[in-house]
């Protein structure tokens, strides 16, 4: 394996429930190399979400280390750590979540402005906007940019959620059950979207999945069963 | 650059924002022209009262002083130009052979003058009085040559008859006396010198004959006040000195120095007098009315405050809908969470809405409320002259328009104070935003 991009070391996560501790998590190691096409299985339960979650510093573990690039991240101020999931992680959720006000073109046009003051983005809109559309063009939705997620098909939806989690050039993308919610033969198109991006990009991917004919795809398996990994 | 956006999007897409908007909107509008039409009548009150009060009145002046005595004292002061003597009492006046009923009808409205009898006696000496105040010009405006005096510069000589002169406001003469040329009865009482079994009053009458008439634009001064020839009061008094005043009213070089001037020539007059009582008082115009003046003045303080409750209610408005809009947006908060996004940057996300909804509702009732004051006089006359109804009665308020002063002080003032409200029932919103658990967030359905 190429050096490690993310990784995970003895993480824990476990919430309290009144006066109950409900483990989730119990000490995964966890490295995600370079460009790797990482898929993450398990049943029901055993946490990957949760996992996907502390990984892309959405929640914080309860003990161990997140690092990302080699570089203790669990342990950054949380604006600092906002920033690096900007700018480094993208997500792709089972179910899109995108922002309903806004077409497909402006919901991916939102990872740039997040990067950008006003002034900055004003300079840059040109730019960013025809970045937006190429992205869009790329994973097959050129006739639908003005289209708002209400107006999509699920395939479409989670489309979009590819390319804005792509408009920030990040490393690392964190993908929670995409084809969750799809059709088989959606599904099967968004993944080769994912594999694509992957082997063109050199985007390193956790895909979170139940289903074992996708993980056999991925470049590495990881199992998860209640909250540790079995292999 | 997305706070803003966000902002926006989500402010466009919930017209229920419209109610916070329309709410800030209403109150600086409601702020803006009920104050402004209240600092214009202020200022037309002000006007009204500056017009028949002199710079400075000298007051409690003692009946054995003479007004000579007194003049020259005054005169040495640098920025005196001018005194009149005045001698004021108060009296009941009406026409000679008219019985007054038992009970005086209550004043209207419509006859505001004519039922009350009681005046106020000015006895003056024209020539010097005109010097000092705007006499002249008051028996000036008299418009209608049917009741004007038939010497102005002259307005208090003997007329034809044996009796003094009197001069009665427009409005008395309008509604109590035939015209020029009526005599009028004053009766009047004083404390005379021995305590005697009716407790030394004595009475006092005289008749006069209505020599015209004068008018100012204050309204209350014009209906108490009746002018005489001082020598003719003093008369009508039994006042022992024939030259006694009981006041004196001067006109100085430059008005904007007046207080200061009244408190020279306070200390001046007491010193020459060797400190004796009574002490004289030397009054400003704006000192002598301050009462008055402070009472409009509280009642237009009083109005701000029950329209600033008015914004306080549209700020909780603003509140609501806004705490109503982090609920709605629980799950876009995680999104943005996932994608990036500081707490700092949701916090202002929030924030921004409410800062845009005040600034709007800001900027649309600053311009309405001027609009509104500017053009409020056009549209009353459209009111009146459409429905036969009168948001400002002239009957009422004796003004012939309605009056605004827009102060861009109290503009900014609004609009600050709208801001900072809007900017403090925003800000708990958006930290409550701002707390939302990331991954908790993107779960809320």
């Amino acid at each position: 394996m190429t050096e490690a991009i993310l990784e995970a070391r003895e993480v824990t996560k476990s919430y309290r429930l009144g006066r109950r501790e409900i483990s989730v998590l119990g000490g995964v190691n966890l490295a995600l190399g370079q460009g790797e096409m990482l898929a993450l299985l398990g049943a029901s339960g055993a946490g990957k979400s949760t996992l996907l979650h502390v990984l892309g510093l959405l929640d914080p573990p309860t003990s161990g280390e997140i690092l990302f690039a080699g570089t203790a991240a669990h342990s950054l101020p949380a604006a600092a750590r906002a920033s690096l999931r900007h700018r480094q992680i993208g997500f792709v959720f089972q179910f899109y979540h995108l922002i309903p006000e806004l077409t497909a073109l402006q919901n991916v046009q939102l990872g740039r402005m997040m990067l950008e003051s006003p002034l900055g983005y004003w300079r840059q809109r040109r730019a960013v906007r025809e970045q937006a559309e190429q992205l869009l063009t790329e994973v097959g939705l050129s006739e639908r940019l003005r289209h708002r997620p209400a107006e999509l098909s699920g395939g479409e939806k989670q489309r979009v959620a590819i390319a804005r989690a792509l408009i920030a050039d990040p490393r690392v993308i964190l993908a929670d059950e995409p084809t969750g919610n799809l059709d088989s033969k959606t599904a099967g198109e968004v993944l080769e979207i994912l594999f694509r991006i992957n082997d063109e990009r050199g985007i390193a991917f956790v895909l979170v999945t139940h289903n074992e004919e996708l993980a056999d795809r991925c470049q590495r398996i990881v199992r998860l069963r209640d909250g540790a990994v079995i292999g | 650059m997305y706070r803003w956006y966000l902002a926006l999007r989500w402010l466009l897409s919930r017209p229920i924002n419209l109610l916070g908007m329309a709410g800030v909107t209403v109150s600086v509008w409601a702020l803006i022209v009920v104050v402004s039409i209240f600092s214009g009548f202020l200022v037309e009150v002000r006007k009204h009262v500056r017009a028949v009060t002199s710079d400075l009145t000298v007051l409690n002046v003692p009946p054995s002083l003479p007004y000579a005595q007194l003049d020259a004292v005054l005169r040495s002061d640098p920025n005196v130009a001018a005194t009149a003597p005045r001698l004021s009492w108060y009296g009941l006046l009406h026409p000679l052979g008219k019985r007054q009923e038992i009970a005086p009808r209550v004043r209207t409205l419509d006859a505001p003058a004519g039922d009350v009898p009681l005046v106020s006696l000015v006895g003056i000496v024209p020539t010097l009085e005109r010097e000092v105040t705007g006499f002249g010009q008051w028996v000036d405006a008299v418009t209608d040559p049917a009741l004007r005096v038939p010497d102005a510069a002259q307005p208090l000589d003997r007329p034809p008859g044996d009796k003094p002169a009197i001069l009665v406001s427009e409005r008395r003469l309008r509604g109590e006396f035939v015209g020029p040329g009526a005599v009028a009865k004053v009766t009047s009482a004083r404390l005379g010198e021995r305590d005697d079994r009716d407790g030394g009053m004595q009475k006092l009458a005289a008749e006069f004959t209505i020599a015209g008439c004068y008018t100012t634009r204050h309204t209350a001064f014009d209906d108490l006040t009746c002018f005489v020839p001082i020598e003719t009061l003093r008369r009508v008094m039994q006042l022992p000195a024939a030259t006694s005043v009981s006041e004196v009213v001067v006109r100085c070089r430059d008005g904007g120095r007046a207080t200061a001037t009244a408190a020279r020539l306070e200390r001046r007059l007491n010193a020459e007098r060797g400190g004796l009582e009574p002490v004289i008082l030397v009054r400003t115009w704006d000192q002598l009315h301050a009462q008055f003046l402070a009472a409009v003045e509280h009642q237009r303080s009083l109005m701000k405050l029950v329209l600033i409750v008015i914004m306080v209610v549209a700020a909780f408005l603003m509140f609501a809908t806004l705490s109503m809009m982090v609920t709605e947006k629980t799950h876009d908060i995680g999104i943005l969470s996932a994608m990036g996004a500081a707490r700092s940057g949701i916090l202002r996300v929030f924030l921004f809405c409410g800062l845009s909804i005040t600034a709007v509702g800001t900027g649309l009732g600053i311009v309405a409320g001027c609009l509104s004051s500017v053009y409020l006089d056009s549209f009353n006359r459209w009111l009146r002259a459409t429905f036969d109804v009168d948001l400002f009665p002239p009957r009422i308020y004796h003004l012939d328009r309605v009056p605004y002063d827009l102060d861009p002080a109290w503009i900014a003032q609004v609009a600050a104070m709208a801001l900072i409200l809007g900017l403090v029932v925003s800000g708990l919103p958006a930290w409550r935003a701002a707390r939302h658990d990331p991954v908790e967030s993107l779960r809320h359905e």
